[in-house]
Formats: structure tokens, sequence, C-alpha cells
């Protein structure tokens, strides 16, 4: 399962990161594996997707999110 | 004693920064990068520190061109001190750095900023527990508002920093890895840097072929002592510290600013009313400018400096100057001027709104909601804001690409604003579809403004298919919570943006226009050369070179040496060209307010599809030199300034002159018609190809654990080299 398959007011827990381009920004940016992700939502057109980690907001790219493995998670809304 | 200011993007590091530094300032570039590099000096009595501001950046692994510049900063100047500012309300992102900048043997102190925002969301931060932890000191300070920068500068200078010493522990099993790069390389830092990325990470001068090989067999041996990959085994050790510490130190409170930044967002990012408001706010902001508000400021100014022009030409007759002082004066300098600085309180609305948007947080949100829309010709969802600014004036347009991060996007943006069709270009279009497409006006302006957007996104996607190849547009974009901008930032931040265009007008550009104004006004007249009137430009030096030149025009469908001259006047200012049909034509009376005085003499000087090849071209060719001189300071390189007025010309030649050629085939106009729906599908279906195939390529295969069932057809997926994350993030641009 990826972070892509993820549907907004869902949250999961990062399992690895496969992406070899921008795969360094997205590690030091805090998506390092056991972090707990919730995707808050979708952009109007569809793409990019905005999640919430380590208490800020980010978004990225489906391409991007295609690449991360996650495992889903019953967690709170962070 | 010198210091560098290390913090995060919207750490509030440049409101610091501005606080301690006050007006004295300089901006430059860093050396054979296109970064801006400021620098400031700290005054209060009895000391003196010169101040670096940083680029913002999330972490000192070298994955863009800020990060090296700040990474190489660090280690290669002579600092004496980093202050690291940390965004005390998103602080478990921000310790990230300053966890990696405690891996350098800098000195350091940390601004913990954003204190009012943790008081307002009544969160409750230890920050003597985080002072003991991390073993820098720590002073908390509210850059906004100003609080705590004065204890923040006393601390500084009363301290002495040189023998601080501080270390970031990693787990025992990392530690004794490092401790083996190290005794190889030397230094601690270098080896945390080689541990996480590996070769590229060190200055390969420095290093002898026998130690690296030693160092990659180590690096190679111990990775398997680690469940994770080499490059995040670093990242996670730092992140699992930064929660234990958060959750000791930090007491978050689950309501506060964060709700309101949610509830805000329910709405400005929501799947039905995100793209209406921000269509809405963008017309707002249009409508300020070139609506009645703009053009009423405008008008005003407009009269006061031709009232400025009168006076001085007054002013110099009644010296009794020579006629052509007074002309260079009035024509020259100040007609020039006028012409430029007449857009300036436009362009101070723009950039006004612009900063407001930005300072407040809505700029993030408005590339989020726009990105999929650019992502398709290669750009990122940032370029947006700067290319529908397009429409209205390329100038303010080019300067806003700053917002976007990354250098290769940044130059594509640039490049491509011109081909926008901008306000000025509009009178041409009005009085030739006037003058001779009657009931089909409208259609005629309609479609030049598609050309313009068309010709736009066909080259930013030219661009990054090659001299950008290798860079594609990432996005990965942090959202800010939403702040209240404050007066005094957004003004600084329009008065700065207005007054590098000012200095510009007021130094190249007047130098420019004395060249200009030397070309148009002087000329052989019965075999000699003197000073010419406003309606002898035929006999000018310019009306010379548009004769000559005339044959290079013939193809795209000159007729008379009167359009080639006004499309070079052109240059100064686009509504330029539509005046000096009028002075050429010998027209009394003003052709700009009154376009139709022009119909006769244009419908008896071309014929329909000439006029339309001439608009085509007037719209394409190289943009007003105000708008150059914003792109040479966008791009920071004549190389690339000339490249961008090569280009730019030669589309507009090739494109008028298919239009013309085309249009002239016998069967004339059904066959471009026909042609034109044809070349239409056709662009029409490569864009669309582009898009399908873009949409799936990945990085590589390697690791991907979808290689089973890999969705895309196996030969794309296994072509595709690996991206080289270096340069696949950032471009490296030669200047």
């Amino acid at each position: 399962m990826t972070l892509k398959d993820i549907s907004p007011g869902e949250s999961c827990v990062i399992r690895n990161i496969n992406l070899n381009n921008l795969r360094k920004r997205i590690i030091d940016m805090g998506l390092t594996t056991g972090t707990l992700v919730f995707v808050r939502k979708v952009a109007p057109l569809g793409d990019p997707i905005e999640i919430h980690l380590r208490g800020y907001s980010l978004t990225l790219r489906k391409t991007e999110a295609r690449m991360i493995e996650v495992e889903k998670s019953d967690g709170v809304k962070l | 004693m010198k210091l560098a200011l290390v913090g995060n993007p919207n750490s509030g590091k440049t409101t610091l920064f501005n606080r301690l530094t006050g007006s004295n300032q300089s901006v430059g570039n860093w050396p054979g990068v296109t970064v801006e590099k400021k620098t400031g000096k700290i005054r209060t009595s009895g000391f003196e520190a010169e101040v670096t501001d940083l680029p913002g950046i999330y972490s000192l692994s070298t994955i863009s061109l800020e990060e090296e510049i700040a990474s190489r900063f660090i280690q290669e100047e002579k600092i004496d001190l980093v202050i690291n500012i940390v965004d005390a309300s998103n602080l478990e992102r921000n310790l990230f750095l300053t966890l990696q900048l405690l891996d350098t043997d800098r000195p350091m102190v940390i601004a913990l900023n954003c204190m009012d925002i943790l008081q307002k969301n009544l969160d409750n931060l230890d920050i003597e527990g985080l002072e003991r932890e991390l073993g820098v000191p720590v002073i908390p300070i509210t850059a906004s508002q100003a609080h705590g920068v004065s204890d923040l500068v006393a601390f500084i200078s009363q301290r002495d920093f040189s023998a601080q010493t501080h270390v970031h522990r990693y787990s025992e099993a990392i530690e004794s890895v490092l401790s083996c790069f190290q005794s190889l390389l030397g230094d601690r830092f270098l080896a945390v840097r080689y541990f996480e990325d590996g070769i590229k990470a060190l200055p390969s001068a420095l290093i002898t072929q026998t130690v690296l090989d030693e160092l990659e067999a180590l690096r190679a041996k111990h990775s398997d002592d680690f469940e994770l990959d080499m490059d995040m085994v670093l990242p996670e050790d730092r992140y699992r510290d930064i929660e234990r510490m958060c959750r000791r130190f930090l007491v978050k409170n689950p309501v506060g600013n964060r709700m309101l930044t949610e509830k805000i967002d329910r709405i400005v990012t929501s799947r039905w009313l995100g793209i209406p408001l921000f269509a809405s706010l963008m017309f707002l902001v249009f409508f300020l400018a070139f609506g009645p508000v703009g053009t009423w400021i405008t008008s005003w100014f407009v009269f006061g400096m031709d009232y400025i022009i009168a006076l001085i030409d007054k002013g110099a007759t009644s010296l009794g100057m020579a006629e052509w002082v007074s002309s260079l004066l009035t024509n020259g300098v100040f007609g020039g001027l006028a012409a430029v600085v007449g857009f300036l309180p436009q362009l101070m609305i723009l950039f006004f709104a612009m900063s407001l948007l930005e300072d407040s947080g809505y700029m993030a949100r408005a590339a989020f909601i726009m990105d999929r829309t650019l992502s398709r010709f290669g750009l990122s969802g940032k370029a947006f804001i700067p290319m529908l600014i397009g429409f209205g004036c390329s100038v303010p347009a080019i300067v806003s690409t700053r917002t976007i991060d990354r250098d290769a996007d940044r130059k594509v943006t640039t490049m491509v604003i011109p081909f926008i069709s901008c306000g000025a270009k509009a009178p041409i279009y009005g009085v030739f579809a006037g003058a001779l497409f009657f009931n089909y006006s409208y259609l005629i302006v309609f479609s030049m403004y598609l050309l313009g957007i068309a010709v736009a996104i066909l080259s930013a996607m030219l661009f990054k298919k090659t001299i950008f190849r290798g860079a594609p547009a990432n996005y990965i974009l942090e959202l800010p919570e939403y702040r209240l901008p404050t007066p005094k930032n957004t003004l600084r931040h329009t008065w700065e943006r207005s007054k590098s265009f000012l200095v510009k007008a007021g130094t190249v550009l007047l130098g420019a226009f004395i060249i200009i104004w030397f070309f148009s006004y002087f000329g052989f007249v019965d075999s000699t050369f003197r000073l010419l009137g406003k309606d002898e430009i035929e006999n000018s030096i310019l009306g010379f070179i548009g004769k000559i030149i005339l044959p290079v025009f013939k193809p795209i469908g000159f007729a008379s040496w009167q359009s080639s001259v006004a499309i070079m006047t052109g240059f100064v200012a686009k509504e330029s060209v539509v005046g000096t049909l009028g002075i050429l034509y010998g027209i009394t009376g003003d052709v700009i307010q009154n376009g139709s005085l022009l119909y006769e003499p244009i419908r008896q000087a071309f014929t329909p599809l000439q006029a339309y090849a001439f608009m085509a071209f007037a719209l394409l060719a190289t943009p007003c030199i105000a708008a150059l001189s914003a792109m040479k300071k966008e791009l920071r390189s004549w190389k690339w300034l000339m490249f961008a007025i090569f280009y730019e010309l030669l589309v507009a030649y090739l494109v008028a002159m298919a239009i013309y050629q085309l249009g002239s085939l016998p069967l004339g106009r059904l066959l471009s018609v026909i042609l034109a729906i044809l070349l239409g599908t056709i662009v029409f279906f490569t864009i669309f190809r582009i898009i399908k195939k873009k949409g799936v390529v990945c990085d590589s295969c390697s690791g991907c654990n979808l290689a089973d069932n890999c969705h895309l057809p196996k030969k794309i997926a296994y072509d595709k080299t690996p991206i080289d994350k270096k340069s696949g993030d950032d471009h490296e641009m030669s200047d």
C-alpha cells in the first residue's frame, strides 16, 4: 500500500521510501519510517495531496506519494 | 565578529535579519551561482558584527543549490557564531536542522522564534530543559514584533563563544561507524555527512583515492549493520531524538491557531470553493491594478510627468539651451522615464498584493491548488501566479518569479512570461482588429491571447525537454500556518521590489533611452545631419534602419517601412507601436486614446493577413526594455538574457512567417483555416501525449515494490536511467 492509496481523513504509518529523486528531501522533512501521517485532502484538481505530520502540513504530488510505502493506521487525527 | 543566520524556510529568518541589521544591508549573489546573498551589520554601542542571511533550508544535506550553499558556507567560511532560528510553533521539523548544525563544530545560539504563536496556542515549552538537552543557549524571541531581539543581540555581544563545544550523540551503533569514518576523515561533521550522503558529500580535492576506497569499503561493510538504507539511518535517529525531546519539553494544546489555519483551509483549498476563490482573488488583484483604481492613479501620475516635461521644455527654452539639449531632456530622458515609470503605480499595487498573499501564507495554497495544471507542462504550481500577472504586465510578473524556489523553474518561467499578452500590447490588437476585421475583431483579439498562451506553454515544455533536461519540476511544498501580515513587512516588501525597479529605470534604462532618442531624433535631411522634429521620424537613423531591414521582414508580411520602424519602437514600450504608426502616417491627434484615427491608413497599408502576422510578431517578439531589465535581474546573467531575446525573436519570426506564408498560398483563407485547425489538433494531441507519458514516468525501477505488477510499459520503465539525486533536484546553471 502506498501513501497515494490512503483516502483523505485517514492516517497511515510510513514503512519505506522508494523514491530516488527527492528521496532525501522527503526523509529530511520528517517522513521517516514509523512516522504517523494524516492525509488531510486532495487538491481541487485531484493532485497534489496535503498531508499532516510532525505538527505541520506538507503537500506533495501523487507521483511521489506513489513511491512511499505505508501501512494503514487507526491512529487518530494528528 | 561574523555571524551566519541559518533556519528553515518560513521560520521568520528574513524578519529577524531585518530586525538585526535595520537598513545596513546589501544584497549580492553568491559567487558563481544565482542565489541571493544578503549581508548586513549589527551596530549597537560598543558592538559590531557582520551577519550573513543564508538561504532558507530544511536540511544540511546537499539536495538543492540553496542547501549546498548553506552547508559549504558553514564549513568553509570563518564564522564566529551560527544563529539558528527555530520556529517554536513548528518545533519538531525545525529541530532537525538544529541537530545537523550540532554536528558541526561552529559555536551556535538558537533563536527560538514565534513565541507569540506558542502563547496564543496555549502551548507550554520548557526552554531551559531544551537548552540543557541541546547544550547550546536558547533565546526566545518574536521576530515579527521585535520581542527579545535586543536580548539576543545583548547576549551575543556579551558572551565569548570561541570555547563553546557541543555534540549531538547518535545511537551507539551509529557512533561506532561514525568514529571509523572520523578517524579517516579527521572531522566529525564530514564523517556525518559521508555517513548520510556517501561520496558526493565529500570535497573531492581533500581526499586521496586510497582513503576514498577504504571509506567506501567501510561504508559498504557497515551498511549491513542497519535495517534501513544508509541515507535514512541518521535522519531516523535524529527524529527519534527530537520526538523524545518534544514529548519531554513541549506540551501542546490541541486547540488554538492550528485549528484556525485548518478552518480557513477547509474553505480556501476545498474541492468546490478552492478554485472559484482563487479566481476571484486574482480578479480582485487585477481589478485593483488594471481596473478603474489603477488607471485613475496612473492617469494622475502621467499627468504629473507630462507637466514636469512641459516645465523642463519651457525652462530649457527660456534658459536659451540648445535645441538638442531640450529635446534630449524632454523626449529622451524624461519621455523615456515617463513611459516606464508611468506604470509604477500599477506595479506597486501588484507588488503590494503579492506581498500580502505571500506574507499571509496564501501563496503556498495557490501553488497547491494550481499545481496540477502546470505540472503537465513541466512547471511547478508556483509559476501560475507570475504567469497570470503576465497578462497585466511582464515586469511585476517576472519579479514575482522570485517566489519559485528552484532556479531552473524560475528561469523557464521568466523566459516564457513575455509571450503572454500584456496590457500594453492590447492597443495594437485594438487598432488592427478594429480597422480590418470588423465583426470578427473580438475573435481576432482573443486568438492573439490564445496564441500567446500556447507559445508560452509550448516553450516551457521545450525548455524542460532540452536545456533544463533532468530537472523535473519538483513539488514538495509546506503549507505554512496563516499569519496576519504586518503592515510594516508588507510595505517593506512592496518598497524593496519597487525600488529595485526604479533603480534600474534610473541607470540601465536611462542609457538605453538616450540611445533610442538619438536614433529617433537625429538623421540626415538634405544631406545635413541634424536634430529632427517629432514628425520627421522617417528621416531619422531609426527610419533609415527600418527601411534597410525591411527585406528581412518581407517574408513575414511587412509591406512598408512604417511597420518595421513601429515594431522597433515597441522596444521602449509596446504602447509606442501604435503611437509611432500614428506619427508615421502623419496623423495629428492621440491615436492611443482614439484608435479609429488609424483605421484608414492601416486599411490602405495592410491586408488582413499582413495585419494578423504583424500582430503576432508584435505579441511574441522581444519584450519592452523594462521587461528585459527585469529579466536580466532575475536571470542574473547576460548569457541567459541574450538567449531569451534571441529565442523570442526567432519564435516571433517563425510564427509570423508561418501565418503569412501559409495564408498567402492559393486558396488562401480556406487553406489557412484548415491548416490552423490541423496544426491546432496536432499540437493538442502532442501535448496530450506528453501529459499522458509524463504522468507515469518513475524515477527508477530499483527499489520499487510495484516492480512485479508495474503498470507501465516495461520499456519506458526500464529504459529510464535513474536520475542522479543531486543533479536531478537542482540543475547546475553556468553563468
